[in-house]
C-alpha cells in the first residue's frame, strides 16, 4: 500500500456530467484517487455527493465527462465494445437492493452461472462444480437451495448470491454500492463478515461506497470522503476517524450516532443542508456551512494537498493547523 | 418514580393478523409502561413488531381480519376496543404519531400550512387567520427558515428533513403528551438526522412531553432514550434502562444487536458477532422462544417452553432468557 506500487486502479480529474447544455449538473466534478491492489477503500458522503455515480463510472454503467481510469494500467474510458465487455470481467459491482439486482424467476445456479455462460470459461461438470463451489462460499448450500428461483430468497441471501455472481469471473475489483445498507443489523454483520473472509480468499480490491460511517470504517483501510461531486478529505481509516482534517469529515462523524449511551451526544451539528449540484457555490464547495469559511474559501478552490503520509486534505484552513495557532 | 401516574400502560397487548396462511402473531403479550416526559426507545430487526405494537398504541389497525387482545390506558383512555369516534378524541391531542416517510404522510397536493392548519381548525376548533398564524408559529418552532413563506410550499419543493420537520409540526399542533416517532430519521442523511433528534428531544423537553422512538439503528436510542424495549418475533426480550440494556444486557439476542453493529470508535477490520440465519416467520413460531434457534446458548428447555420477563437485578430491568448471559460487574453507582 505504500506509493511505491503500482495503483491497481487510477482515477484522475474524472467529471461526470448529466443534463443538456443549459441546465448542467455536474454530479462528479474533478476528483482523482488511487486503489492499492489488495487493499478496500470506503468511499462515504451524504446522498447527492456523487459517491455511487463515481462507482457507476468506473464501470461505464454512466459515462464519464472528462478524465481519465486506468485499471491494471490500461485507460478505460475510451474501450468500446468487446474490450469493454473484457475489461468488465475485471471489475464487477454490487448493488443496495438484492433484490431488484436479481431476476426473480431464475433459478439461484444459473443467475450465478450467467458470466460463465456468456464468457463460455467453463462448461459442463466443470461448471456445475463451479458454481457450487461459489454458492457454499457465501453459505448457500447448493444442493437444497440452488434450483430455488431466486424470489424465494430474503433480503440477506439474495445478497449472498449476488457476491457468488460477482466472483465467478474472479475479478480484482469489487465496487460495492451500499451493499448492506438494506439489511438489518444482524444480517449485515454475516455479509460484513462474509466479505471480508473473501476479500482475503480471493485476493479481492474493494471499492465500498455507503453512507454509514461506521460500517465504512470496519471495512476500509483508507477512506474518501465526498461533498457536492468533489473529494475533500482522503486519508487511512484510523488517522481520518481519529483526526480529521476538514471541517466537513469532522461534522459528518459528529453526526454518526454511536450504539454506545456513553458516547458523547453530538456538540456541533451542521445547520442547513447541502447546497444544490445544479448551482454549486464558488470556491470552497462546502464554504455555506462551514463555521471557518473566509473570503479566500469563496474566491479560491482549495485542491487535495497531501498534510501526512497518505492523508490528503482539500481546505484552505485544515483543523490542525487551525488549533496550532 | 412510581408516584407520578403513568402516561401509558400496555397490558398483555397481542396483535394477531389474521391471513389466508393463518394467523400471524405480529405482536405477542407486550406489557410496559411509560411515565410521563420520558423517551422510551423500542428496538428490533425489520419483522419484529415494533411498528405494528406502535401503531396498535395508537389503535390505527384496521378492523377487518386484525384481532386485539390486552389493554392500553393511555393518560386513563382505553384505546383497545374504542370506536373511531371516540378514538379521533385522542389523536392529536394526547397522542400524535410521525411516521418514516415523510413525503408519504403529507398530501402532495395541499400547502403544508393548510396542512397544519387543518388539525388546528377542526381539533381545536380555531378560526382561519388565528390558525394560520399558529401554523407558522409551528413551522418557525421545528426549525423551518423564513416560515411565513414555507406557508405556502408544496411538500415536494421541500427537501426530506425539511418535510420531516413539516410532519413534526403537523403532530404537535394539538400539543399531544406523547409523540409516537416510527423511525423519523431513517432514509435521512446524518447530518439531517442529527438535526432532527436534536430538534426532537428539545420539543419533548419544551412541551413536556412523552417520546417513544421506535427504530432499527441502535445508534439513535443510545443517546437519545431513558429507557429501551428491545423485540423479537414480536415479543419484548429485554426491557429496562438504557443502560442496563447496553452494558449490562443479559439476553443474547441484545448481545447480537449490540456486538453485531459496526461502530465508528472500532478498528479497521474488526470482526463483528455475527448470529446465524434470520427472524422467524411469524406464522409458524418455535414453541419455545422464538430466539432459541439461532441462539448459542439453547439447550432443550429453550426449544420446548417459552421463557418470560424475569428481573434482573437493577430495577426495572427485565429479561426473557432460560440460559441469560452472566452478571457482568455493575460500575458502583
Amino acid at each position: 500500500m505504500s506509493d511505491t506500487t503500482q495503483p491497481l486502479l487510477k482515477v484522475r480529474d474524472l467529471t461526470i456530467t448529466f443534463g443538456s447544455r443549459r441546465h448542467q449538473l455536474s454530479a462528479v466534478a474533478g476528483i482523482s484517487f488511487d486503489i492499492y491492489e489488495g487493499e478496500t477503500l470506503g468511499l462515504v458522503g451524504e446522498s447527492g455527493c456523487g459517491k455511487s455515480t463515481t462507482g457507476r463510472a468506473l464501470m461505464r454503467i454512466v459515462e464519464p465527462s472528462s478524465g481519465t481510469i486506468e485499471l491494471e494500467g490500461i485507460e478505460i474510458t475510451t474501450k468500446k465494445g468487446k474490450d469493454l465487455r473484457n475489461l468488465r470481467t475485471r471489475m464487477q459491482m454490487i448493488f443496495q437492493d438484492p433484490i431488484s439486482s436479481l431476476n426473480p424467476r431464475r433459478r439461484v445456479k444459473d443467475i450465478v452461472a450467467e458470466p460463465l455462460d456468456c464468457w463460455k470459461t467453463v462448461e459442463g461438470a466443470e461448471r456445475e462444480a463451479l458454481v457450487d463451489d461459489l454458492l457454499s462460499k457465501v453459505g448457500i448450500d447448493p444442493v437444497a437451495y440452488g434450483e430455488r428461483y431466486a424470489r424465494q430468497f430474503s433480503g440477506g441471501q439474495c445478497q449472498r448470491i449476488s457476491i457468488a455472481r460477482s466472483l465467478a469471473m474472479r475479478p480484482k475489483l469489487l465496487i460495492c454500492d451500499e451493499m448492506v445498507s438494506a439489511l438489518d443489523v444482524s444480517v449485515q454483520a454475516q455479509i460484513l463478515n462474509l466479505l471480508e473472509d473473501l476479500k482475503a480468499e480471493y485476493g479481492l480490491t474493494l471499492l465500498f461506497i455507503a453512507h454509514d460511517l461506521a460500517v465504512v470504517k470496519n471495512v476500509s483501510d483508507r477512506v474518501a470522503v465526498m461533498y457536492l461531486g468533489k473529494i475533500c478529505e482522503i486519508g487511512p481509516s484510523d488517522t481520518l476517524y481519529e483526526s480529521p482534517e476538514h471541517p466537513y469529515t469532522k461534522f459528518l462523524l459528529g453526526a454518526a450516532l454511536e450504539a454506545d449511551p456513553g458516547s458523547p451526544v453530538h456538540g456541533e451539528v451542521l445547520s442547513g443542508e447541502p447546497p444544490s449540484p445544479l448551482n454549486p457555490p464558488s470556491g470552497c464547495r462546502f464554504r455555506t456551512r462551514c463555521p471557518n469559511a473566509t473570503d479566500k474559501c469563496a474566491n479560491e478552490e482549495p485542491q487535495l494537498v497531501q498534510i501526512a503520509t497518505g492523508h490528503q486534505v482539500a481546505c484552505h484552513y485544515p483543523l490542525s493547523t487551525l488549533t496550532r495557532k | 418514580m412510581s408516584q407520578k401516574q403513568k402516561l401509558l400502560v400496555v397490558k398483555d397487548l397481542a396483535t394477531t393478523f389474521h391471513t389466508p396462511s393463518g394467523p400471524l402473531a405480529a405482536v405477542g403479550g407486550v406489557s410496559f409502561e411509560l411515565e410521563q416526559n420520558e423517551t422510551l426507545g423500542i428496538v428490533g430487526e425489520s419483522g419484529s413488531g415494533k411498528t405494528v405494537l406502535s401503531r396498535t398504541i395508537m389503535g390505527l389497525q384496521p378492523r377487518a381480519n386484525v384481532e386485539v387482545r390486552g389493554s392500553v390506558l393511555l393518560n386513563g383512555f382505553e384505546v383497545v376496543g374504542a370506536s373511531e369516534k371516540e378514538k379521533r378524541s385522542i389523536w392529536g391531542l394526547e397522542v400524535a404519531m410521525i411516521f418514516q416517510d415523510p413525503m408519504t404522510s403529507l398530501n402532495p397536493v395541499m400547502r403544508v400550512g393548510k396542512q397544519i392548519d387543518e388539525i388546528l381548525r377542526v381539533r381545536l376548533g380555531m378560526d382561519r387567520p388565528a390558525a394560520k398564524a399558529k401554523a407558522i408559529e409551528l413551522l418557525d418552532l421545528v426549525g423551518i427558515p423564513s416560515p411565513a413563506e414555507r406557508y405556502d410550499v408544496f411538500p415536494g419543493e421541500l427537501s426530506g428533513g425539511m418535510r420531516q420537520r413539516v410532519v413534526i409540526a403537523t403532530a404537535l399542533a394539538g400539543s399531544p403528551k406523547l409523540l409516537m416517532a416510527d423511525e423519523p430519521t431513517t432514509g435521512l442523511d446524518v447530518t439531517i438526522q442529527a438535526q432532527i433528534l436534536n430538534l426532537l428531544e428539545e420539543l419533548k423537553e419544551r412541551m413536556k412531553m412523552s417520546v417513544v422512538l421506535v427504530t432499527h439503528d441502535l445508534g439513535v436510542v443510545a443517546t437519545r432514550t431513558s429507557r429501551i424495549i428491545v423485540m423479537y418475533a414480536g415479543r419484548i426480550v429485554e426491557m429496562g434502562s438504557t443502560r442496563d440494556v447496553f452494558y449490562h444486557h443479559r439476553m443474547p439476542y441484545t448481545r447480537a444487536l449490540l456486538e453485531g453493529s459496526p461502530k465508528v470508535s472500532n478498528p479497521s477490520h474488526t470482526r463483528l458477532l455475527a448470529i446465524p440465519g434470520r427472524p422467524p416467520n411469524l406464522l409458524n413460531l418455535p414453541k419455545g422462544c422464538s430466539f432459541a434457534p439461532r441462539c448459542s446458548f439453547a439447550t432443550d428447555r429453550c426449544h420446548e417452553e417459552r421463557p418470560e420477563l424475569e428481573a434482573a437485578g437493577a430495577p426495572d430491568h427485565t429479561f426473557a432468557c432460560w440460559n441469560p448471559l452472566p452478571v457482568k460487574e455493575r460500575a458502583s453507582a
